[in-house]
């Protein structure tokens, strides 16, 4: 087969042009979902690559649980370097294993200690808590009227007029609405699979608050407000001194608000091919696409190889 | 006292299992219907079901962590009182949450995030601006102020 094995790998790094093009080119709503999507992708074919490598290059070495006639030549050829390529693949997949387990228990223990924190009050959807310091949540999850809790804390309300609040509160309920916590995590998962996603996940981030921006702004009928709510909260909240390096590019804070006092982005979902936004968009679909195709013409072109040399 | 992994960890006093959080919840507004400091054996006798005196002291020793609640020697034991209610204790329960989770983004989408220096300096500029936009607009129309410059 040759080198093209490890293509599934190192694809991932067109992440870094497609995350900037979609964001700033594509309705928030096509974005994130592109992005997740392609993330979530990109990292399961990565990970196959990676396990198809590690059975190849193994299995000739001495006590592996393999059948023998694994590390026949005609199998090791397809893989070029399998051995070193396979015993590289180990701490490899294992690392990948540990960093999904880490997020996904990362996750589930997030959650369940915001839920116990607020077990024993009455079940409604939005939750005001007395603190002083300036924080509100989306909190997915839950059944029956806690389905989905907006937790937003007196200090960060005391710091709005009426109108922002109600902006607040859509933008939340438009994260729970649009079930982001799934994309969020599915580009945190990836990111943490195969480290060159990373630009993906930061992206994802960006795009769902952009989302859940427009949404809200479209449920309160108007940008500015909704504008205003972002900027006054984060005023309010920035408290702590931020690890972020001076000199770096605009945060994304700052980023929310001009776009929300800029224009509405297009609706469209597939801009034409010849713009940014379409190239940004046919880039991600076609390597995606070389992406997986390569992913699974390897696995089963090593699966033929190694079906061929397993007596039966 | 740290509820992060302890969650099965209480006493199985009371028949039917129940939450940590909520346990937390029933004691302390136990506590803050009675009269004043009270016993412990007192939060036992008027809590519903039937916990074991152990299970109401871990219970109470975890309010006093989280600030919810104060004791006092009275005697040969202690007289404990509420100091937050429900709410209140919820907030001291979040609070914890979000201090101590670094990597909560993916759960929990915050409003907003931290702002650097630079950012707060670009802020303060985009809504120095649009408060000045508005104003202009509110005279003429406010319900239409709202779309942005027409492109």
């Amino acid at each position: 087969m040759g080198l093209f094995v490890f293509l599934p790998l190192v694809l991932p790094l067109t992440a870094w042009p497609i995350a900037r093009l979609a964001e700033q080119h594509l309705h928030p709503r096509t974005a994130t979902r592109l992005l997740s999507g392609v993330g979530a992708l990109l990292a399961l074919c990565s990970t196959l690559c990676l396990a198809l490598i590690m059975v190849v290059g193994t299995a000739q070495l001495p006590g592996n649980p393999l059948p023998d006639s694994w590390s026949d030549p005609e199998v090791r050829e397809a893989v070029p370097y399998d051995g070193v390529a396979g015993r590289a693949a180990i701490p490899a997949l294992a690392a990948v294993a540990v960093a999904a387990g880490h997020t996904l228990l990362r996750h589930r223990r997030v959650r369940r200690r915001a839920e116990r924190a607020l077990e024993g009050l009455p079940p409604s959807s939005v939750v005001v808590l007395p603190d002083e310091a300036p924080y509100a949540y989306a909190l997915p999850g839950g059944r029956g009227p806690t389905r989905g809790r907006v937790v937003a804390s007196a200090g960060m309300l005391a710091r709005l007029d009426s109108r922002e609040r109600r902006a607040l509160f859509a933008h939340e309920r438009a994260h729970l609405a649009a079930g982001h916590h799934r994309h969020l995590l599915a580009a945190r998962l990836a990111a943490r699979v195969n480290p060159f996603l990373r630009p993906l996940d930061t992206a994802v981030v960006y795009c769902a608050e952009r989302w859940a921006d427009e949404e809200a702004a479209g449920a309160i009928g108007s940008r500015r407000v909704m504008a205003r709510a972002v900027g006054k909260a984060a005023m309010a909240s920035r408290g702590a001194p931020s690890a972020a390096p001076t000199g770096f590019a605009t945060g994304p804070v700052p980023r929310r608000v001009a776009a929300l006092l800029g224009p509405v982005p297009p609706a469209r979902t597939w801009p034409p091919a010849f713009t940014a936004a379409g190239v940004a968009l046919w880039t991600a679909a076609a390597g995606a696409a070389a992406s997986a195709l390569s992913s699974a013409n390897s696995a089963v072109a090593l699966f033929l190889v190694l079906k061929a040399a397993t007596p039966l | 006292m740290d509820d992060r992994g302890t969650a099965g960890s209480l006493p199985a006093g009371g028949g039917r299992r129940r939450g940590q959080g909520e346990l937390e919840a029933q004691v302390l507004s136990v506590l803050r219907t009675a009269p004043g400091p009270v016993t412990a054996a007192w939060v036992q006798k008027h809590l519903p079901g039937a916990l074991a005196y152990t299970t109401v002291m871990t219970i109470l020793s975890r309010l006093r962590a989280k600030n919810a609640v104060t004791r006092q020697r009275d005697g040969r034991s202690f007289a404990w009182e509420a100091t937050a209610d429900q709410a209140g204790l919820a907030a001291l329960r979040m609070r914890r949450v979000l201090d101590g989770e670094r990597d909560r983004e993916a759960v929990l989408t915050s409003f907003v995030t931290s702002l650097s220096r630079e950012d707060e300096q670009v802020l303060r500029e985009l809504l120095d601006h649009a408060n000045v936009d508005h104003a202009d607009v509110d005279h003429a129309d406010v319900d239409h102020a709202d779309d942005g410059p027409a492109e």
